[in-house]
């Protein structure tokens, strides 16, 4: 998941891939946070088991004889809304702990820089699960894990933008000003390093959907009845047999959100950097 | 020389990063709120019960001498008793430690020749023509769109073709007892196949830049016009170039492999580490947890360790030397 980046972005920059992932990562998103306006409730039972579709259930019921859609339109916020927020908290602990690696002599940088590295040996879905064992149950811990583990490859990217800019003349001259640290970090440093940092964390954001998905899948957060488009595949997968609309649904919803937001990272990432270059 | 006293560095940092990673292990599992006793007493257990089987447990010594008797345990290979049935923790990681090392290897085996060929397919693409360009993008855009897309949807989707709908291939691949996953082949293919998509984007993105790199060198161009051509062309001067990036598949692919594991497992019912950790999460079994999450990371640490050798080994800019 963490795979390098180098060169290969570059060569998606057809407009109209990008156009499609915008259009299909908006409409998931929309989807998944504006869904259970329209919905009813997603526990309660409403027919028999695996039923096909019909009218008042276009999608089908699922295993305990709960409608599909009502449970679609509910289960994406949880994915959608936990991945939003393990980024955000994961950016800003990578720009707090990368910005000030980066102003700290090299030596000692370089040697705190490796104990988070320490972090990046782990698989990111075993600490998840090990997070997990520690809160069970709770969402938050999926949102902690998320975080601690995109946390350290932000904190990276941070530290080398920051360590380019702590060098520049312009720093330098501000620094002969007078001009106090506060002053030059808002400054000096903030504005030059924006641009990484929010390709990084487009690329972060993908990582962290990723994971939550996952977790929905493997059980973790919110136990059921909770709907969850992750633990919705794994729930009606045993009744795909019977009807396959209850597993494909979410499925489908998850892949087009992942791919969309995929190519959309990258394709931003690409056009942040020849921005910056230019 | 040189590279005895490169491995014994490696070594050494290898061990610091497992004794940290244990304190990490040992604290995500051990110190957060979720509590051990409640897991095993039941939910409804009276208090005097609940102290009981704390004590039972050893969970009423404080954490850092519990922590030094599991790491000690752990150095003699005794990683304790299982909460659940109180089986050694060990035994159950030797019983089913094979079968998950299986599943990656016939991973590698097919992952290594494949993103080989299509990385080094894109990266020559990249420096030719209009045709290659296409070629390029084509790989770039399908395996960039797999890169993000969770192991359970692809996974599940095959299971869903392969399995349900055309009734080829069996969903589940329970071994019988007393035998191998070997016996029965045929089970492996899925799960194989949906690790190998979700790593294939990684790989196939790393050996292209490798090659994108070399494709456009004066020393490939030099190499045209001494006359060298075709396959050779791409065997001697292009791969032994690109084989450094290219190493960096083993590792980079390492994590998901290693993660994408315990999720492909639990979804065909695969009897792996991988699977036993996941129902070990979800019965609260913390032992069994620790003790699997800990090998895991020694087998990540000692395969990355491994993948750096052979990156410095095969790298033509040292010429084999470290």
């Amino acid at each position: 998941m963490n795979a390098g980046t180098t060169g290969a972005a570059k060569v998606i920059r057809a407009r109209w891939v990008l156009y499609t992932a915008a259009v299909l990562a908006g409409g998931v998103t929309a989807l998944a946070l504006l869904g259970p306006l329209f919905a009813g409730q997603p526990a309660e039972q409403v027919g028999g088991p695996y039923q096909g579709s019909s009218w008042p259930h276009p999608l089908g019921t699922d295993g305990l004889g709960r409608d599909v859609l009502d449970r679609v339109l509910h289960g994406g916020r949880v994915v959608v809304g936990l991945a939003v927020g393990a980024t955000a908290l994961a950016t800003a602990g990578g720009l707090v702990l990368g910005v000030a690696l980066g102003s700290v002599r090299h030596r000692a940088g370089e040697l705190l820089m490796r104990v988070v590295d320490v972090l990046l040996v782990l698989p990111p879905i075993l600490l998840l699960l090990l997070l997990a064992t520690g809160l069970p149950g709770s969402d938050l811990a999926v949102l902690l894990a998320v975080a601690l583990v995109t946390t350290p490859t932000t904190t990276r990217v941070v530290r080398a933008a920051t360590h380019r800019v702590a060098r520049a003349d312009y720093v330098d001259v501000a620094r002969a000003r007078g001009d106090g640290w506060w002053h030059i970090l808002r400054r000096d440093v903030l504005p030059a390093i924006a641009r990484p940092v929010l390709a990084e964390s487009g690329l972060r954001f993908v990582t962290a959907v990723y994971l939550t998905a996952t977790a929905g899948f493997l059980g973790l957060g919110q136990p059921a009845p909770a709907a969850n488009w992750g633990r919705m595949v794994a729930e009606n997968l045993d009744g795909a047999t019977l009807t396959m609309s209850p597993f494909l649904a979410p499925a489908v919803l998850l892949v087009l959100f992942t791919v969309s937001v995929n190519l959309l990272a990258d394709g931003i990432a690409d056009l942040l950097a020849r921005g910056g270059a230019a | 020389m040189i590279w005895r006293r490169l491995l014994l560095t490696r070594l050494a940092g290898m061990v610091a990063t497992l004794a940290v990673l244990s304190v990490v292990i040992f604290a995500g599992t051990e110190l957060l709120p979720g509590d051990a006793v409640s897991a095993v007493a039941g939910q409804h257990a009276s208090p005097a019960q609940r102290a009981e089987v704390r004590t039972q447990l050893g969970l009423d010594r404080p954490a850092p001498q519990r922590y030094l008797e599991w790491i000690g345990g752990a150095l003699h290979g005794d990683l304790g008793p299982s909460y659940t049935g109180g089986r050694p923790v060990t035994d159950v990681i030797t019983e089913r430690l094979g079968n998950s090392v299986l599943l990656a290897l016939a991973v590698y085996l097919l992952l290594i020749p494949l993103s080989l060929t299509l990385g080094t397919i894109a990266g020559l693409g990249s420096a030719s023509g209009r045709r290659g360009r296409r070629a390029d993008r084509v790989i770039l855009v399908a395996t960039v769109s797999m890169l993000g897309v969770p192991e359970f949807l692809t996974g599940g989707l095959l299971l869903a073709v392969f399995a349900v709908w055309l009734g080829w291939l069996p969903a589940v691949s329970i071994a019988p007892i007393g035998g191998s996953v070997l016996d029965d082949p045929q089970a492996l293919l899925l799960p194989v196949a949906s690790l190998l998509v979700v790593s294939l984007g990684a790989a196939t993105r790393l050996v292209r830049a490798g090659v994108a790199n070399v494709a456009g060198s004066p020393y490939l161009e030099a190499a045209r016009l001494a006359g060298v051509r075709g396959p050779k062309l791409v065997l001697r001067h292009v791969l032994p170039a690109a084989l450094g990036p290219a190493t960096q598949v083993i590792s980079i692919g390492l994590g998901t492999i290693v993660g994408g594991a315990v999720v492909v497992e639990t979804l065909f019912d695969y009897p792996g580490i991988g699977n036993e950790l996941q129902s070990a999460v979800a019965g609260r079994d913390v032992p069994l947890v620790q003790g699997i999450a800990l090998t895991l990371a020694a087998v990540t640490l000692v395969a990355l360790l491994l993948g750096d050798i052979v990156a410095r080994a095969l790298d033509p800019a040292t010429g084999g030397r470290p």
